[in-house]
């Protein structure tokens, strides 16, 4: 088990696919579509399995069984104690290397989702050019959304609810180090999964998979589905290791309402996802029963409905919207109190309004389907609820512009993507009010217009959130600092070509240009031009974001434990970090955003120690003792970093 | 990469009942998520029957499933259940060999309904693709059984560890969380056969 | 001492700098926001349909509404860089205020932001309530609509189900259409009068219109169905009902 590492699993996984590729040549006819979908299910479960075996996933669950618990070196071992770089390619149980090895599988999901992107602008950059073919087209048009969604699904709770929630709340590791493992790396076993969709006919019906065009699809369809179940899996396992993680492993003192507010974004996310994604998973259960044994689930003519698929898909389909979207705008709201130098707005209502968009997101989604003829008699109330969501959603604004009032704006690269989400995300949220009235939704369904809308949500507020997540944290999460001018080329490269992208797809969909096209009118002709020239603009400033990031990793200069004078938790441990973050457990005794209120600044008094807490030093990373007391999230450590160095 | 380790690492002992408590947690949310998973299938079936699209929802002519045999494998789990936890109380109670008798026979009784269930699977009285309903009964049967088998290595291991004298009066919290698994994969095999007792769509209207 | 009455601190209240700066900017904002409001109209086109016009409406009153919004979050966004900037690259010295909430502020904020959520539910009932009763006129022609991969059938079941790849329309009488696909999910859209239905294999859906305008209009299909969706579209032939009446009997039907 100590040999296993990501090499290990990957030959598993060969010979995992390969048996059972073999066997099912053997004994299931493979001359009818139904037994090709079979051969390339069961192959692609072969692979995850043989996968998961080669990384040691299994070796816990069996030593349980036979009653072998695993001893403490065990333990130590698996938490990748002394190993150096190694550890990022094993079972690792760490949350630190948790964190990071889910930040670069969102990286790379992220990389060849945007590569899709560049492909599709490039075919639509002309009326009529030919680039892709239609079959390719609408391949890449599924890859592309079905990789985006998964990638912008992590990009938040994955690299930053591992890494940095767990010390934020005062905890050593999560509540299931091995699980959070397991959860991983069945991420990691789903991208090839996902991709060999490529090779295998391509997935031609968009993200959504509706049924039954699905029904007819090439193997590819075999392979979207198969990676929904496991990444299905992952996420269901994910959500309850951090949901319990937050319940039940928050630092002595820190009550609900002295919980920093990215956790609570995170628990909304992962706690939203727990039922949702399961959902996602039966919905492709069933249209694997279809595709493979002949199953009528979807099939009008066995007594099956295409509108059966569309309700469970956008059951879980809503909530995942906001799934992506909370946690990107908590990490935002989490960082504007530090750049303004203020306390976070008004608390409370942030809270509530993460809560009460929860609430509403699982009774939205049917106005995905308002077009559909579904229920017609159901839009009004749908649209009740959906127009509902505004109120909530407007006092995230609120909360934020509230945060910079009058504040001492310090203009840092994270806290510049809070100023890019107030602008992106009101674009967003008003073309939402247009598609929430059902009729206009009757006319602007299927164009273009819903593509430039869910993008300015799910990228201009999501992507933008997560990015100045990854800014903020950057210094903590690799003990170095990012480099600040790639940085803002990157940020207004991206943000200019974003905004020029997805306007002028505005005016294309209001002209009338429906979605998945692979050539349109010449109507659309200039519109399109110009939203394919700003998407090269992304893609440039994404490269130079990933050169920042890449070049600033390896060499950058050294963070101090905490360059933004933050007062949550994670910023009072030490770079680099030790393995279980804190020594003695802090006790928390007031809420993270006490900026301003200057006599708290001073030292304040201890609180009652619990047993196991002994007053002790940490060591800063530059080698000087910072006193920490028994930990509070006011720290009587000075705030103020010496420098934010270029 | 340069977070690397400095000093002795802490890697802390937690206390055992913290533990089982915050596993308490995670298992319900487990059980959460499961319970989605079986809420999506059985509202298919009531969603399709409901539909009844071109009249297909059980073909014209065919045969349908035995409600009773749906039933009997149900009470199957559904024992195997209450044996599990006349076993828990067992070592409750301090009884060792109650608590390997009773997981003893209560993944007895849990492959003996998921043979139950093969057999049903095999012999249905229809194909999976004649009707949506044949399709929504293979898939149904299909989920059960899986959830048998995990179950079954669940009750395997508790009657393995608890042979090897692991669990005591005071450090049980796993039996018990296996308990409250256990416990839900009868509630969904009840709403299993529940769900399945309604055939005949009502929508037969022109 | 008496406290200062209401009068008098909002007085002082609207003095301040950042209240006229951030107030000067929202007005500016919002009027260009107004102006903006009817572009979006405008790039829909001219309207085939009261329903499309509705459509159009509705677009440029929301963009209205929602402008004062838009205006103020980006006018405290604008001001706050202009003038609470810190500038150079050392962090600031001193916090800002430590302001934890306001009450007033806050209060006004949700109770604004319902009355507009309020006005665009009552604006949607409404119009959902002028398409339903539009769609029961006892004059109307029936077409059904039939999608397969990847053309679309119109046929007549009034006028002997005449069955055309085009679609012809007499102006000013109201049409039922009846959708459905002979495979995959299709969806119905005729651009320029703005109704949109997906066309369901196994099910007939329904929308309905009163074109109002002679001319030749796009339909297109809105939901992507496999190699081709693309090309899945056609035309609207909207003339007038003796064009109508000719068409239909140099096509076979009973004029
Ligand atoms: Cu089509």
């Amino acid at each position: 088990m100590r040999r296993l590492n990501v090499g290990t699993a990957v030959a598993g996984g060969l010979i995992g696919g390969s048996i059972a590729w073999f066997l099912a040549h053997q004994f299931l006819a493979t001359d009818n579509p139904s037994g090709s979908n079979q051969v390339t299910i069961l192959t692609m479960v072969g692979w995850a399995i043989g996968f998961m075996i080669g990384i040691g996933a299994f070796h816990g669950p069996w030593c349980w069984l036979m009653g072998r618990d695993q001893s403490h070196e065990d333990e130590k071992f698996l938490a990748g104690d002394g190993q150096g770089i190694g550890r990022y390619f094993r079972f690792t149980t760490d949350h630190k290397v948790v964190g990071i090895q889910y930040l670069v599988v969102t990286m790379v999901l992220l990389g060849v989702g945007g590569i899709l992107a560049m492909m599709i602008r490039t075919d639509l950059i002309r009326p009529d050019s030919g680039f892709l073919s239609p079959q390719v087209y609408n391949s890449v048009v599924g890859l592309h959304g079905l990789t985006m969604i998964i990638a912008t699904i992590i990009m938040v709770t994955g690299p930053f609810g591992n890494f940095i929630v767990p010390i934020m709340i005062g905890a050593r590791d999560m509540a299931f180090p091995r699980l959070n493992a397991l959860s991983l790396w069945l991420i990691v076993a789903f991208v090839p999964v996902l991709f060999s969709a490529a090779v295998l006919g391509g997935i031609p019906t968009g993200w959504s998979g509706y049924a039954p065009l699905s029904d007819q699809a090439p193997p590819g369809m075999d392979a979207y589905l198969t990676a929904i179940v496991i990444f299905a899996i992952s996420s269901a396992i994910a959500g309850a290791n951090i949901t319990t993680t937050i319940l039940t492993m928050r630092a002595r003192g820190m009550t609900w309402n002295r919980t920093p507010i990215f956790v609570w974004g995170t628990l909304a996310s992962v706690g939203l996802a727990i039922p949702a994604f399961p959902m996602f998973m039966g919905s492709m259960v069933l249209l694997g029963v279809d595709r493979t044994v002949g199953g009528q689930f979807y099939v009008a003519s066995g007594g099956g409905s295409p509108w059966l698929y569309a309700n469970l898909f956008w059951l879980m389909g809503h909530p995942e919207v906001y799934v992506i979207v909370i946690p990107a705008v908590a990490a935002l709201m989490e960082l504007t109190p530090v750049f303004a130098r203020k306390p976070l707005f008004n608390y409370t209502a942030a809270v509530l309004s993460i809560v009460g968009i929860v609430g509403l997101s699982i009774m939205v989604w049917a106005h995905h389907m308002y077009a559909s003829g579904w229920a017609p008699d159901l839009n009004g109330p749908f649209m009740l609820t959906t127009e509902l969501i505004s109120i909530p959603t407007g006092i995230i604004f609120l909360v934020v512009l509230g945060t910079i009032w009058r504040g001492r704006i310090w203009t840092t690269l994270p806290m510049m993507s809070t100023y890019a989400m107030l602008w992106n995300f009101i674009i967003g949220g008003v073309t939402g009010i247009y598609l929430s009235d059902v009729p206009a939704d009757y006319d602007l369904h299927g164009s273009m217009f819903v593509t430039a809308h869910f993008h300015y949500t799910l990228m201009g507020a999501g992507l933008t959130g997560a990015i100045g997540a990854l800014t903020y944290w950057f210094p903590k999460m690799t003990g170095r600092m990012l480099d600040r001018r790639a940085g803002f080329a990157s940020f207004w490269l991206v943000q200019i070509g974003f905004n020029v992208t997805f306007l002028s797809m505005f005016a294309a969909g209001l002209a009338g240009q429906p979605r998945r096209v692979e050539h349109y009118d010449s109507l659309f002709g200039v519109a399109n031009l110009v939203s394919s020239l700003g998407a090269y603009v992304i893609g440039l400033g994404m490269l130079i974001l990933l050169y920042a990031v890449v070049s600033s990793w390896r060499r950058g200069p050294l963070a101090p434990a905490n360059p933004w004078g933050s007062k949550t938790l994670e910023w009072t441990v030490p770079n680099p970090i030790p393995l279980e973050n804190f020594e003695v457990l802090p006790v928390v005794i007031a809420d993270p955003y006490g900026y301003g209120e200057g006599d708290l600044r001073v030292p304040v008094p201890r609180a009652p120690a619990p047993a196991e807490a002994v007053a002790g030093a940490a060591t800063g990373a530059d080698g000087a003792t910072t006193p920490t007391g028994a930990v509070m999230t006011r720290t009587d450590a000075p705030p103020i970093p010496e420098q934010e160095r270029p | 990469m340069s977070s690397v380790t400095i000093g002795e690492p802490a890697v802390h002992l937690e206390d055992p009942d913290k533990v089982g408590r915050r596993w308490r947690t995670g298992i319900l949310l487990l059980i959460l998520a499961d319970g989605a998973f079986v809420a999506a299938l059985l509202f298919s079936y009531f969603y399709l029957r409901g539909l009844n699209t071109e009249k297909a929802w059980v073909a014209h002519g065919q045969a349908t499933a035995s409600i009773v045999v749906g039933w009997l494998l149900a009470g199957g789990v559904v024992l195997s259940a209450a044996l599990y936890h006349w076993a828990l109380r067992g070592i409750r109670a301090g009884s060792e060999p109650r608590l390997v008798l009773g997981t003893l026979l209560a993944v007895a009784v849990l492959l003996a309904t998921a043979i139950g269930q093969v057999m049903q699977l095999t012999t249905f009285p229809f194909g999976v693709a004649d009707s949506a309903y044949s399709s929504a009964l293979y898939t149904l049967a299909g989920a059960n059984l899986f959830h048998l088998l995990l179950t079954a290595f669940l009750g395997a291991a508790m009657w393995n560890r608890g042979r090897l004298h692991i669990y005591s009066v005071t450090s049980n919290w796993q039996v018990r969380l296996v308990g409250l698994w256990w416990t839900w994969v009868a509630g969904a095999a009840v709403l299993g056969a529940f769900t399945t007792s309604f055939i005949a769509s009502p929508n037969v209207g022109g | 001492m008496t406290a200062p009455t209401f009068g008098a601190r909002a007085r002082a209240w609207s003095r301040r700098a950042e209240v006229r700066g951030v107030f000067l900017i929202w007005v500016v904002l919002t009027a260009l926001l107004c102006l903006f409001s009817f572009v979006p109209a405008r790039l829909m086109g001219a309207p085939a349909s009261p329903t499309k016009q509705a459509v159009e409406t509705t677009m440029t009153l929301f963009t209205l509404a929602a402008s004062p919004v838009a205006a103020f979050v980006w006018a405290i966004a604008i001001y706050s860089l202009v003038r609470w900037r810190h500038r150079g690259k050392q962090a600031p010295t001193e916090d800002g205020p430590a302001i934890r909430t306001n009450t007033p502020a806050s209060a006004l904020w949700v109770v604004v932001s319902s009355v507009l959520c309020l006005f665009l539910l009552v604006w949607g009932f409404v119009e959902v309530q002028a398409v339903a009763t539009s769609a029961s006129a006892s004059d109307a022609m029936v077409v059904d609509v039939t999608g397969q991969q990847w053309v679309w059938t119109f046929s007549y079941p009034q006028e002997g189900n005449l069955e055309s790849d085009q679609l012809y329309l007499p102006v000013n009488r109201p049409v039922i259409f009846h959708v459905t696909s002979k495979d995959v999910i299709h969806s119905f859209w005729v651009v320029q009068m703005g109704i949109k239905v997906d066309a369901n294999p196994g099910e007939t859906t329904q929308t309905s219109v009163t074109p109002d305008r002679l001319g030749r209009f796009d339909i297109r299909c809105a939901e992507l169905c496999g190699l081709l969706h693309a090309d899945m579209e056609t035309s609207v032939h909207v003339v007038s009902p003796t064009d109508f009446r000719s068409w239909l009997r140099s096509n076979g039907g009973p004029g």
